[in-house]
This record gives C-alpha cells, structure tokens and sequence, in this order.
C-alpha cells in the first residue's frame, strides 16, 4: 500500500488541485515579468498592454486560492505537511500577485515611456535585472513543485545579486538625471522600473522562505543577505562631474 | 499529480520538559496476552499537572497501556506486564503494590459510561465511603465538590435524589467524572471519554479536562485526532505496540519527526 497518498482521495486530489493553481499562477507571473521587459526594452506598445490583462488573470487566481484554502482548512482540519502545504499555498499566491502587480507596472512604465529615446547603457542594465529576477522567479517555482528547500535556499541567498545591479543602475540613473534635467521624465520611470524588478527578486525570496519552511517545518535561521544601499545613497553634483 | 516529499527522518527536536516532573514513567514496557506480546518496550512519563494524550489505529496497544497504569490487567488472567511503571518513583508492577489504594491514586473514566444504579449523590459517596470515615456534613461538602470539579452540580443539584441512569449520556459520563475525583486520585485516565457523546457534551467534557489538569495528572486515549490537538499538552502516537513517538502536542501535529506519526495523521494510513 502505498503510504504516501491520502486514504480519502478526494483530500489528494484537493492538494494536488492546489498545487496546480500555484504552479499555473507562478507561470502566468513568470510571463508578466518576461513580457514587462521586453515591452520596455522594445517599446512596445502592444505587448505593454497585453501585459498589463494578464495580471487580471492572476489576481483571479489568487482569489480562488484563497477560497480553497480557507475551504480546506475548515472542512479537513489539516494537521502537519498538509497543514504546511496549505498555509505555503496561501502565502506563495499572495507574494506571486504581487509580483504580478509589480510586473503589470513595469508594463505600465513601458507605455509611459515608448516616445522616449533609451540610453542603451541603461535599458541593458535594466534587462540583465530583469533576467536576473525572472531567473530567480524560476528557480523558486522549480524548487517548489520539487519541494526542493536546497534549491530555495540557494535562490534566498542569490537575491544579493539583483540588489548589487540595483544600487549600480540607481547611481547610474542619478548621473543621468543630473547630468540632463530632460532625462528626469524617461529616468524616474526606469527607475521606477528597476525599484519593481528589485522588490520582485525580494518576493522571490519570499517564496524561498516558505518553500524552506514547508519541507523542513521550520524557518530559516541564517541572516538574509541584503545589500539594497540605495535609501542611503548620497546625491551630490560632485559625483555628476 | 505526485508531489516529491522529502522523506528524510529529522533530527530528534528538544523536547521542552525541562520544569516538569514525572508523575508516572513507563520504562521498557512489554505486556502480553498470554503468548501474543501486544506492548513493546514502551517508554513514556505523563507529566504532571499536563495531559497526555495517547493515539493510534485500532489495535496499536493505547488502551492496553492505559490499564497498565492502575492494573486494571489485574482482574483478567492470562495477562502480564513486564518492566517498570513508576508512580511517584515507586514501581506499581511491584507484587507488594496495594491494588486498592492504587486504584484509589490513579482513577479511571471508560468510554461507555458506567454510573452505578443508585442515586446521584450515592454515585460519588460510594466510593469515598470505601476510603474514608467522613461525618454527614463532611460527605455532603464532598458530594457537592466533586459534582462542581465535574461540571455538573448546577445541573443536578435540586434532583441529588434521582437515579444517576436518568442522566443523558454526557451528564453521566461527567458524573463518572466527579465520582472518580471525590476520592482524591492524584491522576486520571480516561479511554475515549467522548466517543459516545454527542459535539456539545464532548466540548463540555474538554473544557473540564483543562480544568481538572490544574489539580490533576491526566492521560486520555482517543481515536479523535482533533480532540487530542485540542486537549493535550503531549503526545503519544502508538502503533502495533510500540511507542512510535512522542512529544509536545504542538510538534506532533505541526511537524512530527517521524514519517510513521505524519502519515498517520494526516489520514494517509491508519
């Protein structure tokens, strides 16, 4: 006998339906965020906007995550792994919303600024970011359909790397902004955008969290690295010249 | 779709007991049947002044070792108990225990109700007239403790002279209860207090089990997952005999060490 599914298969198949959301709802966020990039990157108009509807779908998902769990939890009182995996299915959809509202507003900046000349220099920063965050996005979603908590945690340390290009991309924007006060409009945006994409890789480690705590039953002790410098960054027309 | 689980056994997790005294400890308990072993090196305390609760499928051995712990094997032949059941540090296996005044130390609540035919006040009087010399007055102020200790006194104090089997089933059992504490117990047992009672009665009996462990030591054995989250503070899970795990109630059902214990209570055997 196998001793691994649920006696009551209705209950399995309850917790696989679950899983399928998050993973379809991972998917979809993982799109956004790809997509967003591109639509800034490429200024593309069209693509900006399609982006921006599939968030709906996301939300929608969230909701009914939501429900489920709630449904679950009250009709099977859940107890250990099962508990674990429900209350991870309800955090995990509410970070990847976020995430897709995040993506939705990358987008949003994309249309705001397609009139715009782009400064290679800058849009190719914000691409390697933003492929560095929907890498992180990736490997989080992997690890958690495999329940994986090595791979999360690799995944919670490697957010490190999207803060070091974010404070290089913020000083970067600055010297732009002080260099030509008409870049101020295109910079605030990319900023903006650059601001999303961080958050995103810090909902990333989110997830990593969560995937850590639902196989192990216990949260990670190590103190997260964190080297967003940014809030105490100086301005000064000395670091223009 | 199946989902990889890690199947790795943890590390043995600190059992948060430092403070607590050991009321009762079971050490390498094995009891037989005639020839069928039915306990296995069992190794358990019930700590004081905490519920411990006993769970497991059907067979798995928790009743049986409840009855270890007043010797109630005693009255049946053919069954024995080897190794060590310590009360206060004294071995109750020993053939010098005084089964009487065991039984008188450690009470017991069956599954099924069981007041004696008599009145409602005889029910609790019985048993202290056994153990004490108690004047009138004495007895009534017991009477009515035990009936207030088990939940029950506002209920029955105006018909003390009516037949304890004109109770409901859950009035019953909680006036099993108060007969069982008239006589002063130092620990409870209870085997499956609630299963013939309906949801109301069942909350009324939990929330006289968290108050009754503030004067007592308390074991329940039950087959309701859920009223063991509810009502303990540790517990046990048995199968086929053995003491598969045990320990704080909240570390069993959130993340319990052995895959045996998580199958088992999340309903993926049993």
């Amino acid at each position: 006998m196998d001793t691994h599914e649920h006696i009551v298969r209705s209950y399995e198949e309850e917790l696989s339906s679950l899983n399928n959301k998050i993973a379809k709802m991972g998917g979809l966020a993982e799109q956004v965020l790809g997509q967003s990039i591109d639509a800034l990157e490429g200024r593309d108009p069209d693509l900006a906007a399609e982006t921006i509807q599939q968030d709906e779908v996301i939300d929608e998902l969230e909701k009914e995550i939501e429900e489920q769990v709630i449904v679950m939890i009250a009709r099977r009182q859940p107890l250990a792994y099962d508990l674990r995996q429900i209350m991870a299915a309800l955090r995990i959809s509410t970070d990847l919303e976020r995430i897709g509202d995040l993506g939705k507003n990358i987008a949003k900046r994309a249309l705001a600024v397609v009139g715009e000349q782009q400064p290679k220099q800058l849009m190719l920063g914000l691409k390697h970011m933003g492929e560095l965050a929907l890498g992180q996005l990736k490997e989080v979603l992997d690890a958690y359909i495999e329940r994986d908590a090595d791979r999360a945690l690799k995944v919670w340390y490697t957010d490190e790397d999207i803060d070091a290009m974010y404070n290089s991309l913020f000083r970067e924007l600055l010297t732009y902004m002080m260099e030509d006060p008409r870049n101020i409009g295109l910079c605030t945006h990319l900023l903006f955008g650059a601001k999303n994409i961080e958050r995103i890789g810090d909902h990333a480690t989110n997830i990593a969290e969560t995937v850590y705590f639902l196989v192990h039953g216990k949260a990670i002790t190590d103190q997260r690295p964190k080297s967003d410098n940014t809030s105490s960054t100086p301005v000064t027309l000395r670091s223009a010249v | 779709m199946r989902l990889a689980i890690q199947t790795e056994i943890k590390e043995k997790a600190e059992t948060p007991t430092e403070g607590l005294e050991e009321k009762v400890s079971v050490r390498h308990l094995n009891f037989y049947y005639g020839e069928y072993r039915a306990l296995a090196d069992n190794n358990v305390n019930l700590y004081k002044n905490k519920v411990t609760a006993f769970i497991g499928p059907s067979g798995c051995g928790k009743s049986t070792l409840l009855r270890i712990l007043n010797r109630i094997y005693d009255l049946y032949p053919n069954q024995r108990a080897d190794g060590e059941v310590l009360l206060d540090g004294e071995n109750i296996l020993s053939p010098k225990q005084d089964l009487n005044l065991l039984r008188a130390k450690v009470g017991m609540v069956f599954q099924k109700p069981t007041p004696f035919p008599m009145t409602i006040y005889e029910n609790i009087a019985f048993g202290v007239r056994l153990y004490e010399q108690l004047s009138k007055a004495d007895l009534d102020v017991r009477v009515e403790d035990s009936l207030r200790r088990g939940a029950l006194w506002d209920e029955v104090k105006d018909k003390l002279d009516a037949n304890g089997l004109s109770l409901s089933g859950g009035q019953q059992q909680r006036l099993c209860i108060a007969r069982t504490v008239a006589i002063r117990p130092e620990v409870i047992l209870l085997d499956e207090p609630c299963s013939a009672l309906d949801p109301i009665s069942t909350a009324k009996i939990e929330e006289l089990i968290d108050v009754l462990k503030r004067d007592y030591t308390i074991a329940i054995v039950t087959h309701n997952m859920q009223q063991a989250a509810r009502t303990s503070d540790f517990t046990a899970f048995m199968y086929l005999g053995e003491l598969v795990e045990f320990d704080n109630t909240t570390q069993i059902f959130t993340n319990p060490r052995t895959e045996r214990t998580q199958d088992y209570i999340t309903g993926r055997f049993g």
